[in-house]
């Protein structure tokens, strides 16, 4: 202990060094004690002449949280230099709490700028056992320091100051407007028909503050008092009764069922949204219907240009609703110089678009912006105006490949079974993303012409052809795609044999098993598989006895696919054909045996399922437990 | 196919099952015209239990859409199982259709909807 103040007492001295490096060094080791000498001599570093000290000797005593800090620091707040004294008051504010006795104490300074300065750090502190002293200060001799004392009492936030501050209101000319401030601040909905009697006063800088305060209380009821002040001449006051009305709004969940007179706002609401105020976004979107005709419909678009991507994707959204209504203007939005506009008009346009809209919108399709003629495309598809088809024609010839597959796309929309030799075109197209959507396309107009074209395009020179015929006369799925895959069960490419299988699978009507039989056979491995598959899904066990050789497969995993497939059918009496297969040489085939065994709920299976539950093979030990568990379920 | 009909906040909710080809299509348009008629324009169609869909299916399905734009009504999907959803993806159908992965998202949209506005 005694050493302790021998260093402190070293270090208080060497803080009077001239050398910068002492002095620092002294600083900091004075941070390591917790005393009140080495706190004093911290506080005498804020008078250091250099900077880095004195924020240095800041930085450790804000961490102190000591009253006696607090202390000698309120004596810095009548230093000479405004940068110590701001300094100290920064210190003060971050101490919090242990500051609050030692600057109530001091609010009685006979310096009346250390007391303003002192109620100021109160407000800041923002702790309520410093309202009554700060009540008492509203009547000081200084108003500076009483208004000080009134902004404090706001930021504190307790109704107890509340009659203090109604007083204030009614005595002190001068503070009138922090009054009103503070007492919307505490907000404090017992205050309210007073702050409406306040409304009536001459003085429009203290009717702004009540109808801010009115605001921050957030009540409901307030509505209706300050609808009258939304067509004020003064536009200050109605911009200022609108920001009241939102802050009430955001408190009620934008539920506020009152009708707004808005039209007149627009431009205030749309800058609003312009520099992402949420407050102003949240409120124009919840009233969108009330705010928006098609006079200020142009300008309002123009804002969206710049909102971010939420925001925007919101806003199109309820235009969308707004629907009709606003469509010529929309249209006539189409004309601006902008491309970003013209998509955000198409984006609205595209959730209501009909017949008319599409007719009107057909004139646009010329743009110079690959971006808007892709989306006029896609709109007119989404219209389902079979006027469309011509342009939709020019579309898919155009220059740009993103144009020419969204224009194939909604001709298939459209589903007109005349353009089917026209589509037909766009499986040439160099662009892979145009030949899918030629295909996407072809697939939903169907018909007897694109089965007989992709029929042909089976046996095409180039194998992507023949895979996209496959696939999609597997999805066009009638009747008439049976024959055909039937037959390309025999195509001389194997991906084009299994997609086939696959097909005709899902199809199952009007398929002849028969044809299927010699895919058993296949040299492809895949190929047997869905040959597998397709005949136990369209025979079902009848299919077992042609498809039992191949649980001998040369291929492991042919034998594992017929296991698992035939298990899947979950008939008991081929249990015995599956047992075998337990005892197998490859672990794989074990496990589905073990899984097909349980499907097929085969308890004679049991005994040499427990045994290969023991197994080393943490996969097969863990299908057989599997395996064992449903079975001994089932018993 | 078979397809119930029951009503759910409003919104008329069918749950489609077997196969949507030419003669399901034909009757699911019909089913759905004969709902606009009675003034029920929130149609939602479950598409949980749809094995298979061909181009018939298909055409019938935009042909709804188009009869629930005319209506000035809102059709929505949900529940598509793999092979369907599929079908969708390459014909792009999921750009026009209002898509959901569950039934109780595509009828709370509905709700969201009215809230909105």
């Amino acid at each position: 202990m005694a050493d302790d103040v021998n260093i402190i007492g070293e270090l208080l001295n060497q803080l009077q060094s001239p050398d910068f490096f002492e002095r620092e060094e002294a600083v900091k080791k004075l941070g390591s004690f917790d005393s009140d000498e080495a706190i004093a001599g911290l506080v005498t570093a804020l008078d250091d002449p250099d900077l880095g000290i004195r924020e240095l000797a800041a930085d450790f005593l804000s961490k102190t949280n000591s009253p006696i800090a607090a202390q000698l620091l309120i004596r810095f707040l009548g230093h000479d230099d405004i940068g110590t004294r701001n300094l100290a008051a920064e210190i003060l504010v971050k101490l919090g709490s242990v500051a609050v006795d030692p600057l109530v104490e001091n609010l009685v300074d006979e310096d009346h700028d250390i007391r303003k300065f002192i109620a100021d750090i109160l407000g800041l502190i923002k702790d309520k056992r410093a309202t009554k002293p700060l009540c008492e200060k509203i009547w000081d001799d200084n108003i500076n320091v009483g208004v000080s004392a009134i902004e404090a009492l706001g930021e504190i936030g307790s109704p107890e100051a509340i009659p203090d501050l109604m007083k204030a209101y009614d005595e002190i000319e001068d503070a009138r407007l922090q009054a009103v401030e503070a007492i919307g601040k505490i907000g404090d909905p017992s205050t309210l028909p007073k702050l409406y009697t306040f409304l009536k006063s001459d003085d429009p800088l203290v009717v702004y503050a009540v109808i801010e305060a009115i605001g921050h209380i957030g009540m409901e009821e307030s509505v209706s008092q300050l609808r009258e002040y939304l067509d004020s001449e003064d536009r200050s006051i109605a911009e200022t009764a609108l920001k009241a009305i939102i802050d009430i709004s955001a408190n009620n969940d934008w539920r506020l069922d009152i009708e707004l007179p808005l039209k007149g706002f627009a431009e205030f609401l749309f800058e609003g949204i312009k520099q992402n105020d949420k407050r102003i976004i949240d409120f124009t979107l919840s009233r969108l219907p009330h705010c928006i005709d098609n006079n200020v419909l142009g300008s309002f678009i123009d804002i969206l240009e710049s909102v971010d991507e939420e925001v925007l994707s919101r806003i199109i959204s309820l235009l969308g609703d707004i629907g009709p209504t606003i469509s010529g203007a929309l249209i006539k939005k189409m004309e601006s110089p902008s491309a970003k506009t013209r998509l955000i008009v198409l984006d609205i346009i595209k959730q209501f678009v009909d017949d008319k809209l599409a007719g009107e919108i057909i004139k646009f399709s010329s743009d110079e912006d690959p971006g808007v003629r892709e989306k006029i495309a896609y709109v007119l598809g989404v219209s389902g105006n079979k006027d469309a088809v011509p342009t939709l024609r020019k579309l898919a010839v155009d220059e740009v490949g993103h144009v020419r597959a969204a224009a194939y796309r909604s001709l298939g929309w459209l589903s007109t079974e005349q353009e089917a030799d026209f589509v037909f075109n766009g499986l040439d197209d160099e662009y892979p993303d145009v030949r899918e959507a030629a295909m996407g396309a072809l697939i939903i107009i169907g018909g007897l012409q694109v089965v007989a074209k992709f029929t042909a395009d089976l046996y095409h020179e180039n194998p992507e052809r023949q895979r996209l015929a496959v696939t999609a006369l597997g999805m066009i799925g009638e009747t008439d795609v049976v024959e055909p895959l039937q037959k390309a069960i025999n195509h001389p490419e194997a991906s084009v044999r299994k997609c086939a299988l696959n097909a005709l699978m899902r199809i199952h009507e009007g398929v002849d098993p028969a044809q299927l039989v010699i895919a058993l056979n296949d040299e492809n491995s895949e190929v047997r598989k869905a040959a597998v598959s397709a005949l136990l899904s369209i025979q079902g066990e009848d299919a077992i006895p042609e498809v039992r050789f191949l649980l001998d497969d040369s291929d492991i995993w042919v034998k594992y696919h017929t296991i698992c497939a035939i298990g899947e059918l979950g008939v008991r009496r081929y249990g015995e054909l599956i047992m075998p297969y337990l005892q197998d040489s490859q672990d794989i085939v074990r496990i589905a045996a073990a899984k097909a065994l349980a499907q097929m709920k085969y308890s004679k299976a049991l005994p040499i399922l427990k045994s290969l539950n023991q197994n080393d093979n943490d996969d097969l030990a863990q299908a057989a437990g599997k395996a064992v568990e449903i079975l001994e379920g089932v018993q | 196919m078979d397809f119930t009909t029951r009503e759910e906040n409003g919104v008329t909710i069918m749950n489609l099952e077997g196969r949507l080809d030419l003669a399901s299509g034909s009757a699911l348009k019909e089913h759905v015209k004969k709902l606009f008629e009675e003034e029920k324009t929130s149609i939602h169609l479950n598409l949980e239990n749809v094995e298979f869909i061909n181009s018939s299916g298909l055409g019938a399905l935009v042909s709804t859409m188009k009869e629930a734009r005319i209506r000035k009504g809102r059709l929505t999907l949900s529940n598509l199982a793999n092979y369907v959803q599929e079908i969708f993806e390459i014909t792009q159908l999921s750009h026009i259709f209002e898509i959901y992965p569950t039934e109780k998202e595509a009828v709370n949209s509905y709700s969201q909807a009215a809230v909105a506005k």
